[in-house]
């Protein structure tokens, strides 16, 4: 049964990954967590679930979405943040949570009470591989996270925009003093952040039906995966992911199904209590 | 005489609920190093935060070139040119000393390998350390690592917030070693100090700030002495 959980906990993993790594994306570029980033998530699904009911195909509604959110995360940050930026970080952690209540909201409005679903672009099935069996769902989880995941770490590693990214990282005065445009790349951060988050959104409403309420659930899984982790790291977030998706299915068949949905409190709280760095951090606390 | 390079003007300037600067005016020519003097807290970074951006001022006016500078932010005058190595230093911690100095040239586009290698000849005892992190190194160390970082964006007018601050007596004369080369080069240059010695040593005018406002001019080459100075600062 065990290599069963553990595929099962990869794939519910690999999305935490996304979820927590464009978190901590937002968080380390402008040291503010976003309370809002699952209703972003939310709201990327509802657009890709809009541009694909225009009759646009898959690979065209996606991007769109991505794209949408992209925007709605830089005008978030350039409108509503930046003139709050130098205050209390309450003030920011709160305008956050009012900009996913307020997402909630619109689609509570439109969408309240119904059960939607992404429907896939790709047929759902699955093969079995010795006694484990792999839905083309895992697959496609995990391989569309694998890529981005890449794709990231190239950009990070081996671009100018990612040197320019990790300066601001390390320090925002320095960044300054070196030219770089410290708020257009808040703003960015804030859209790539939201894009990412709604890639998450998106590949989950494929799989679970999509309700305005879904943000909640992927917020806490986020949040976890990122306290595990290690808050702040970004190695941190994508291994706290995979682990808590794993820990998940295994308490849950192991000890009791009521785990699948209280795994992500449990670790939070553990882990703040035995050891608030978590993995891989560095910080022994945040403060929001 | 040259037209001035930079130009600034009844500059005033604060943070929330404290005004700091009080109407001050500077001029910088092509080629000349302006040593700013002060006691702590006369408002010496104030006024170079002005410069660089980082402080917006009240009042005022920034002529640089043909630009209106003040307000700007600092990637704007950056690109014009104007680039300051901070009291703080700020480096790139986590980054190596050759991380840091690239990072100096992030805006810039095109190859930089000749004037990394130029930079780094300024400064012998870091090439050694070019792949050490920065937050390894000495005090020294570090501040040569601000002074290559600036030097890297090829600064028309460079500012330089206490360059010997907190150094050893040996580090410091390194430091003013630098800094004299620079200006042999042609490097204009505005200069915090509280090291009198080394500002007279290389300054073309002397500005004593006292409480936000210039209190005295001065030019070394023309007989100011440093009691006289020295006086101006604290007494
Ligand atoms: N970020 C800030 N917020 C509030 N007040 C500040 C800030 N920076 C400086 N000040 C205050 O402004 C005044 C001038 O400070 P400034 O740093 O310009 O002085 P300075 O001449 O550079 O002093 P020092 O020689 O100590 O570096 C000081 O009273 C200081 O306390
Ligand atoms: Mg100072």
């Amino acid at each position: 049964m065990l290599p069963q959980l553990l595929v099962s906990g990869v794939a519910n993993g690999m999305l935490y990954a996304l979820i927590a790594l464009s978190m901590t994306l937002v968080y380390r570029a402008t040291t503010v967590l976003n309370f809002g980033h699952g209703d972003m998530a939310m709201a990327g699904a509802y657009a890709g679930l809009v541009f694909l009911g225009f009759g646009l195909p898959f690979v065209v509604a996606v991007p769109l979405a991505l794209l949408l959110l992209f925007v709605l995360g830089f005008l978030v940050q350039r409108f509503l943040l930046r003139r709050i930026m130098q205050g209390p970080h309450l003030a920011l952690a709160t305008m956050a949570l009012a900009v996913g209540y307020a997402l909630r909201g619109v689609a509570r409005l439109r969408w309240g009470n119904q059960v939607l679903n992404l429907p896939r672009p790709y047929p759902a099935g699955a093969f079995s591989i010795g006694s484990v069996v792999i839905t083309t769902d895992a697959v496609v989880m995990c391989g569309s996270v694998l890529v981005l995941l890449g794709v990231l770490l190239l950009l990070f590693r081996a671009s100018p925009l990612g040197r320019t990214i990790r300066a601001v990282f390390q320090t925002e005065r320095g960044a300054a003093l070196v030219g770089i445009n410290v708020p257009l790349l808040h703003g960015m951060m804030w859209g790539a952040g939201a894009a990412l988050g709604a890639a998450g959104g998106i590949l989950l409403a494929m799989v679970v039906p999509l309700t305005p309420d879904m943000g909640e659930w992927v917020l806490v899984r986020g949040f976890a995966a990122m306290t595990l982790g290690g808050f702040g790291s970004l190695p941190g977030a994508v291994v706290g992911g995979v682990l808590l998706g794993v820990a998940e299915e295994v308490l849950g068949f192991y000890l009791n199904t009521v785990f699948i949905n209280i795994t992500a409190y449990v670790v939070t709280i553990l882990v703040l209590m035995v050891r608030p760095r978590g993995l891989f951090g560095r910080r022994a606390l945040i403060r929001v | 005489m040259a037209e001035a390079m930079l130009r600034a003007s009844g500059l005033t300037a604060g943070y929330p609920g404290r005004r700091v600067l009080f109407g001050v005016d500077l001029e910088v020519r092509t080629g000349e190093v302006v040593a700013l003097l002060g006691a702590n807290g006369s408002g010496k970074s104030t006024l170079l935060n002005v410069l660089s951006g980082f402080v917006r001022p009240t009042g005022g006016s920034i002529r640089f070139g043909r630009a209106e500078l003040a307000g700007a932010p600092p990637h704007r005058i950056f690109r014009h040119g104007i680039v300051q190595v901070s009291q703080a230093r700020d480096l790139f911690p986590e980054m190596t000393t050759e991380e840091n100095l690239r990072l100096g040239a992030i805006v810039r586009k095109g190859p930089i390998e000749r004037l990394e290698a130029k930079v780094l000849a300024r400064f012998p005892s870091l090439a050694e350390k070019r792949r050490h992190p920065v937050a390894l190194l000495s005090g020294g160390e570090q501040q040569m690592v601000a002074i290559g970082r600036a030097l890297m964006a090829r600064p028309r007018l460079l500012l330089l917030d206490e360059p010997s601050g907190g150094l050893a007596p040996r580090l410091v004369r390194a430091i003013a070693a630098i800094i004299g080369a620079l200006k042999a080069e042609g490097v204009t240059m505005v200069i915090v100090e509280q090291n009198i010695t080394l500002a007279l040593a290389v300054a073309d005018h002397v500005l004593v700030l006292r409480d936000g406002r210039v209190a005295e001019r001065h030019e070394p080459g023309n007989g100011a002495d440093a009691e006289k100075i020295v006086r101006a600062i604290y007494l």
